[in-house]
């Protein structure tokens, strides 16, 4: 649409040469082409802040939070990214445009059928839980304690908890209170349906210790929910894995309450699928709850990667630490990583970081990387946060190599210590050498060559020297 | 300021007052007075296409300005009002007046203006800093229109042109046929649209090829009347090789009901020039303070804009450079100050558009007295930019616990070989840094001040030294009854 309006106005190849939005001389008429005229042709108004999202006739407002959707008369903008809008009806959310702040980065044309129900076409993702003492599983189509700790906060959320529970596909991991799991659970999900969607609750009792792995493999369009319900005092870690075909498209949220005193450690993995997009959001039942929101992504050619995070900081003296580190290689892959942290004035005592660094192997591929911090009181130990997407660096490739590294395991080093900090940070042995096995596997699918070997005893050194060195 | 509401009491006040000299006199907002209006009260409210004509007639316009007038108040018409950023539902657009005419003719020479209008400029120390030769050039509006202007005749002997933007359009219709409108079209956002249907007054500039303007010229913007909209509208063209400094000061007396300001500003950086542009916007506690501004700069041009939001009632600002040539850099420091009952929306948005180009932001606001300051900014990497590089960076200062501050960092990159770094701090005043300070003597209110003053301060240390004095007197004025 954009491309066949004219600019009335001279010089500057501002808006359709640059395929920015935020200019939009000379497009009053197409505005006036869309449904309804009104709120939905939102121009960018002030021009600082205009987010250009090439292509749309109009451009999307760069409000986190879009209309309040208990708005006192129109246009009054939603005070906290609080207030988007929550539902279990899939009728609350409009059928995303692909203009809309919450879906602008995500190719929406690979996911549309996400964002109708299926009824009864859909199926249920398969799920084996490796139970243990103190852990109990069931699956049905629908269960009590589910809806307990998750909300959907968007359309594709709606449709895959209505799915899931078409499909009867809802199951319940319990943990026990006080059990104290030497072995983590493993929870493999497996998806060979055109369409498929499931829901999972994991509920962590008062006390216990558990680590809760999700392996996603497979292929197909999947829609599908988490929560963790994380009793008082509890410690629990949430490994989900995203290891599909290279068709799969996933559409996720996860949800997690924390509970008081409790801690909870969230670590998503993504590295295979056509589109994995992943939401998760933090919530604390009480204060003293700690969360650890950790991501490693590596997004190949065609690929489309996104994570989104929001922390919602009301309980007091909670803490949350967020880190998502991500590597891309190949013509149009992509990465988006979008965190949100919210310090509501009740939240005295917070203290919250956020990070997210994105390393570009090769020519072609993009990351977007948006950190967002909304702050209602300054009675806090400390908020902030840091973003950066940078190239492979050639000095430190140099360094390697005047080392007597050869090029290809220099790479493979540098990129070895961008993740080595995060994978350090998720603690579960099996799933950092797997990670480290999948991530060596890309590379090497990247430069074509073999197993180089084992690698000069001077890397080590080295690669702890790098760890540190500012990306 | 919120000063006319804290809760202080008048001893308190003095003790201040008895400590800061220069602040005697400052105790409520400083230039909250109001003249005798009788230009605003006959002038008419609300919007219509009579008011546009109306408006173009008076000033004599060419035709083309007309239909541009016209055309932006269909658009103006037509857009939304933003769903993001301020409230602005209460803003009346049918009770605003468009057009307030305050004096007859411009004036050359200060004695020239009328009594109360000259008063006013006298207490904001404008023909002041003129005398002292701070600045080349001194350009002062008045309501809708420049009252007073005057420029440093060895400048004018080199070509600069710097006039009120009516006067600019008789004299140089050339060179607005072909900017004006170029940098930020009449459909950019509803209020540009708005600025461009009633515009009336800001500043043109011009400089030639390789003419260095060593001393900055300065614009001064009041607005009187009540339910007044100022509309100006400034274009600074510097040609190649060129420099020039541009600082802008606004101020605006305290009425029950609330004005708007909505100005839109086009700056045209061309090859290897270099422009930087300083505002200290000071509008008092009810004025809406909606303005766009715009930069393009050329091959190896630097665009600068040094942006202080202390006043208004709400501000949503963000000063734009558009990097169109390969080595170009655009730099922003912004601050912003959000007393009670003010919300700063202020940010900076750069756009890289060929490669090779950098940008900077750099971001300091403080929050107090349950203010809310928000930093909202976009970077930009077009294809076909590579090789750019941006760092954002934004500190934010609470002094007490019902404030609130917001971190909104768009950053929008589709070229690969760039480097985009983004980082924002957070942080409360450390009863460590207060306790120190009081244990050498400081009371706590002082020590508060000082600790704000340090936090902004590799952003005053940019300003003119007047402007500079001007922000921390503003700032030790905010923080006044900030403390218990």
């Amino acid at each position: 649409m954009a491309d066949t309006s004219n600019s009335t106005t001279t010089s500057i190849p501002t808006d359709e040469a640059l395929g920015l939005d935020g200019l939009d001389a000379g497009r009053e008429d197409l505005a006036l082409d869309l449904p309804g005229g009104a709120p939905a042709t939102l121009t960018a108004p002030l021009s600082g802040a205009s987010v250009p999202d090439g292509g749309s006739p109009v451009g999307s407002a760069p409000a986190q939070h879009g209309l309040n959707a208990h708005s006192h008369g129109a246009g009054v903008p939603a005070t906290n990214r609080a207030e988007r809008r929550t539902s279990f009806d899939v009728a609350d959310f409009p059928v995303p445009s692909g203009r809309e702040e919450d879906w602008r980065f995500t190719p929406i044309e690979r996911a549309r059928d996400l964002f109708e129900p299926a009824g009864a076409s859909v199926s249920g993702l398969r799920v084996e839980v490796s139970t243990a003492d103190g852990v109990t599983h069931r699956r049905g189509s629908s269960d009590a304690s589910a809806g307990k700790g998750f909300v959907p906060g968007d359309r594709a959320a709606a449709v895959a908890w209505a799915d899931a529970a078409s499909a009867g596909a809802v199951d319940v991991v319990d943990i026990a209170a006080e059990a104290d799991l030497a072995e983590p659970v493993l929870v493999r999900v497996a998806s060979d349906a055109p369409r498929s969607a499931g829901h999972l609750v994991v509920r962590a009792g008062a006390y216990s210790r558990a680590t809760v792995v999700l392996d996603h493999s497979g292929s197909g369009h999947v829609g599908s929910g988490v929560e963790a319900v994380v009793g008082e005092g509890a410690h629990l870690v949430v490994v989900s894995v995203h290891q599909w075909e290279d068709d799969a498209v996933h559409l996720a949220q996860h949800d997690l309450l924390v509970g008081r005193d409790a801690t909870v450690k969230h670590v998503v993995v993504t590295l295979g699928g056509s589109l994995v997009r992943v939401g998760s959001t933090v919530r604390y039942a009480g204060p003293g709850g700690d969360a650890t929101l950790l991501g490693v992504y590596f997004s190949d050619a065609g690929q489309h990667l996104e994570h989104r995070s929001f922390v919602d900081h009301e309980a007091a003296n909670c803490r949350s630490n967020v880190t998502y580190k991500g590597a891309l290689q190949g013509e149009t892959a992509r990465a988006v990583w979008v965190g949100d942290v919210l310090i509501r004035a009740s939240a005295l005592g917070t203290d919250t970081y956020e990070l997210n660094r994105n390393l570009v192997l090769t020519d072609g591929a993009r990351a977007d990387s948006v950190p967002n911090l909304e702050i209602e009181t300054g009675e806090i130990v400390g908020a902030g946060h840091a973003s950066a997407t940078g190239r492979f660096d050639d000095e430190q490739l140099f360094y390697l190599q005047s080392r007597g590294i050869p090029e290809d395991q220099a790479r493979r080093m540098v990129v070895r210590a961008f993740f080595a900090d995060v994978l350090q940070q998720i603690g579960v042995r099996s799933i950092t050498d797997q990670l480290m096995a999948a991530i060596e596997a890309e590379l090497e699918l990247a430069d074509g060559s073999g197993d180089e070997g084992d690698l000069p005893v001077v890397a080590d050194g080295v690669e702890a020297e790098l760890a540190g060195a500012r990306l | 300021m919120s000063t006319d509401t804290s809760p202080q009491t008048p001893a308190e006040l003095n003790d201040i007052e008895a400590r800061n000299p220069e602040l005697v006199g400052l105790g409520t907002y400083q230039y909250g007075w109001a003249d005798p209006d009788a230009a605003g009260e006959t002038a008419r409210r609300g919007l219509s296409e009579d008011v546009v004509r109306d408006i173009s007639a008076r000033k004599s316009e060419p035709e083309w300005m007309l239909r541009m007038r016209l055309k932006a108040l269909k658009m103006f018409g037509r857009k939304p009002m933003p769903d993001w950023g301020s409230d602005l539902s209460e803003i009346d657009f049918e009770n605003i007046k468009y057009f307030v005419k305050s004096t007859e003719k411009q004036a050359t020479s200060w004695d020239e203006l009328p009594a109360d209008i000259k008063n006013t400029y006298d207490r904001l120390g404008i023909p002041e800093a003129e005398k002292q030769r701070l600045v080349a050039g001194v350009a002062a509006q008045y309501e809708s229109e420049v009252v007073y202007h005057q420029i440093n005749e060895e400048l004018e002997r080199q070509g600069v042109i710097f006039l009120d933007t009516d006067s600019g359009l008789r004299e140089h219709p050339e060179l607005f046929q072909e900017y004006f409108g170029s940098v930020i079209p009449p459909g950019d956002n509803k209020f540009a649209a708005l600025n461009t249907a009633v515009w009336s007054g800001g500043s043109f500039i011009y400089v030639p090829p390789g003419v260095h303007v060593e001393i900055p010229l300065q614009a001064y913007f009041r607005i009187n009347t009540e339910n007044m909209g100022q509309f100006e509208r400034t274009l600074i063209i510097a040609d190649e090789g060129s420099y020039v400094h541009y600082v802008e000061g606004c101020t605006a007396p305290i009425y029950k009901s609330d004005s708007l300001h909505s100005a839109v500003v086009e700056i045209v950086v061309k090859k290897n020039a270099r422009v930087r542009y300083t505002t200290i916007q000071n509008w008092s506690n009810n004025v809406y303070n909606l303005v766009t501004k715009r930069a393009t700069a050329a091959e190896g041009a630097t665009m600068e804009w040094i942006d202080g939001n202390i006043g208004s009632k709400v501000t949503m600002k963000y000063p734009a450079i558009f990097l169109m040539g390969e080595h170009a850099k655009g730099e922003t420091l912004s601050i912003a100050f959000a007393g009670e009952g003010q919300h700063q929306d202020a940010g900076a948005k750069m756009v890289h558009a060929a490669p090779h180009t950098s940008s900077s932001i750099i971001s300091k606001s403080v929050a107090r007295g349950g203010g809310r300051s928000s930093y909202r900014g976009l970077v930009q990497v077009l294809e076909g930019a590579g090789h750019s590089a941006s760092t954002v960076r934004c500190d934010a200062l609470l002094v007490d616990s019902i404030s609130r501050s917001d971190t909104y960092p768009y950053v929008d990159v589709r070229e690969d070989d760039v480097s985009m770094g983004h980082e924002a701090t957070v942080s409360k005043v450390s009863e460590d840094q207060l306790f120190y300070l009081m244990s050498r003597g400081m009371a706590e209110d002082e020590a508060m001040a000082m600790i704000v003053r340090g936090f902004i301060e590799p952003i005053a240390r940019e300003l003119p030294m007047e402007y500079a004095l001007e922000l921390n007197r503003l700032i030790e004025l905010q923080m006044e009854g900030a403390v218990g």
